[in-house]
């Protein structure tokens, strides 16, 4: 035991501090020279995340209200909504709505002619977006005004109208190369 | 043996010392002015303690590269935690535990440590072994060569000074599992200096 003990103390002289053999410093300050990470909940990265997955093609125009200022944005193509009540300072256009509710009625139809491999990625990026959705909307219901969150929550109902659409297009490349 | 039990720091390599070492008196304001982004501040903290963090990861991973690669990960995250950081322990404590934590993570999520085991086996010299001098350093070499949970335990417990409870918090273990591997580093570290020849 008391050469454990004195194993022990051997040790306790060894050195603890050892300098690096190069300058570690230059790589850590490029590092922290970048913006701080963010206070996003992995909540609301995980959503931001969806956006950015499925975001890049989409091609609708909505009209948002926001403080009852109507914002315009426009993205290229396709469908114009009127205001409808969606959050305490949101408004999504009635068209907007009934966009959705046709695209959600035809969407088993339209997923039922793609193969297994697309018809299971095309859920598992729907999953994933309503997902982030309901995530979002659990947020606001904690922070109503929050203004990220509200300009989140748009964007996302935005993608998911957008991947359904795709959808539509993706079963009829898939009919037409049937055809011929 | 003998001579390696009544080894002293003094027998610690001079030139592993960093010189001109920010003033631990000023701690308190670099951290201050850090937690408001200022980067300059940030590089005294960093001055002050690179050498222990270091240390630190070296005898834990026992591989140079991945020991830097560590110490620089574990500044980053303390610039980043520093809003964090409450002062119910010590600045140092913190940055070794998120040292440690970095080095855990690393390990987990790498088989460089299985390479590691290999090269250190393998190797007559261990990277570590360098910061130690006389005997000193066969007995660090014989750290270096133990199992990763009784190495862990022991570089924390034994060499750093850490109590069971904390090394065992560190590493995500219980205070008896710390002192379960620090039984198991012992028996271990008599049985690889007996055979260098040792009296053990």
């Amino acid at each position: 035991m008391k050469r454990d003990d004195e194993l022990i103390a051997a040790a306790s002289t060894l050195a603890t501090e050892i300098s690096p053999d190069r300058d570690l410093w230059p790589a850590i300050a490029d590092a922290i020279a970048q913006p701080k990470r963010s206070r996003w909940t992995p909540m609301l990265a995980q959503a931001a995340a969806v956006i950015l997955l499925v975001g890049a093609s989409s091609s609708l125009t909505y009209v948002a209200v926001k403080d009852n200022v109507r914002v315009v944005e426009i993205v290229p193509a396709g469908l114009v909504f009127e205001q409808a009540s969606f959050g305490s300072r949101y408004a999504l256009g009635m068209e907007y709505q009934e966009a959705h509710g046709d695209l959600a009625a035809q969407l088993d139809d339209e997923l039922a002619r793609l193969s297994p491999e697309s018809r299971e990625e095309v859920e598992l990026n729907l999953a994933m977006i309503r997902g982030a959705i309901a995530q979002i909307n659990a947020a606001l219901e904690k922070e109503p005004d929050n203004a990220l969150l509200q300009d989140l929550l748009l964007k996302t109902y935005h993608e998911e109208l957008a991947l359904m659409q795709r959808v539509g297009g993706l079963t009829q490349h898939v009919m037409s190369r049937r055809d011929i | 043996m003998e001579a390696l039990l009544t080894a002293t720091a003094s027998d610690y390599s001079p030139q592993m010392v960093a010189l001109n070492k920010p003033e631990k008196s000023d701690e308190a304001g670099w951290i201050a002015r850090a937690r408001k982004s200022d980067a300059t501040a940030f590089e005294s903290l960093y001055r002050m303690h690179i050498d222990k963090v270091y240390g630190l990861c070296l005898r834990m991973t026992g591989n140079v590269a991945e020991a830097e690669d560590c110490a620089q990960e574990a500044f980053i995250q303390v610039w980043n935690k520093l809003d964090r950081f409450r002062g119910d322990s010590a600045f140092a404590t913190w940055l070794h535990r998120i040292a440690v934590n970095t080095v855990l993570g690393r390990i987990r999520k790498s088989k460089r440590e299985q390479d590691r085991i290999k090269e250190a086996t393998a190797s007559a010299t261990s990277p570590v072994s360098i910061a130690d001098q006389g005997e000193l350093r066969d007995l660090s070499e014989a750290v270096d060569r133990l199992p990763r949970g009784a190495r862990h335990v022991f570089v924390l417990h034994a060499v750093y000074g850490y109590s069971h409870d904390e090394a065992g918090d560190m590493l995500g273990i219980a205070s008896g599992t710390s002192k379960a591997q620090l039984h198991r580093a012992r028996r271990l570290l008599a049985q690889q200096l007996k055979k260098q020849g040792f009296e053990v």
